[in-house]
């Protein structure tokens, strides 16, 4: 079984696994870390920590919401062959995620589908809608 | 291989909640369950590819379900439709 982290600034996070929650109308396992507006990324860093050591021996994937952001920089030390960091989560990302992680695929092409679930849906509705009726 | 249509009568169509419903139910069947809309054909068991027919209230959509289970699938599927997905009294 997979595990999920989502580190975000503020309470981002908080609500995309509220709202994932509520569409799918059942509670997940996701954590989450509101990365603090005045943290220096230390609280951070340890609760990552502890999340990890819980889940030790599991692929874990860290959802974050911005390439180049603290709560992505401080995820880069924790980088191995089971432990993946996926930017710019949003809600057909995490949507892919807890309908696609049980899938008897290998960790590498789950990440890789959650990665194409979240781009995926993002569109331009009027080019979208064309494309479909032209 | 069996083939259903049904016309879309719950207020919102499919949208998030009810495509979770829909794909949710289509993974329960052994069939291959795909649904066909406006010129498009999507697994019906990916919660993503429903969503991306962004299918409305009043039109017809069809459902297309191949495997041991096919017909129940097909059957057990357009009664959610017909419920409305249950968000509607």
């Amino acid at each position: 079984m997979i595990k999920a982290l989502v580190i975000t600034h503020g309470n981002l996070g908080k609500e995309l696994i509220a709202v994932a929650e509520g569409i799918l109308e059942t509670k997940s396992d996701i954590d989450c870390i509101c990365f603090d507006w005045k943290e220096d990324g230390t609280r951070s860093v340890q609760v990552v920590e502890g999340f990890l050591k819980k889940y030790k021996g599991s692929n874990i994937i860290i959802f974050t919401d911005m390439f180049g952001g603290s709560p992505t920089n401080i995820c880069f030390k924790f980088l191995k062959k089971n432990i993946e960091i996926i930017t710019g989560v949003n809600l057909p990302g995490l949507l892919k995620y807890l309908t696609y992680r049980e899938k008897n695929l290998s960790f590498k092409a789950i990440v890789k589908e959650i990665k194409r679930g979240a781009i995926d849906g993002i569109n331009i509705v009027g080019e979208y809608l064309g494309e479909k009726k032209s | 291989m069996i083939q259903q249509t049904v016309e879309i009568t719950n207020k919102l169509g499919l949208h998030a909640r009810a495509s979770a419903k829909l794909s949710h139910l289509a993974n329960a069947y052994q069939a291959d369950v795909f649904l066909i809309y406006d010129g498009d054909r999507v697994n019906a068991k990916s919660l993503l590819g429903i969503l991306t027919l962004a299918a409305s209230v009043g039109n017809s959509i069809s459902i297309e379900a191949d495997g041991s289970d096919e017909e129940k699938a097909v059957t057990e599927i357009i009664a959610l439709f017909s419920a409305k997905f249950d968000e509607e009294s």
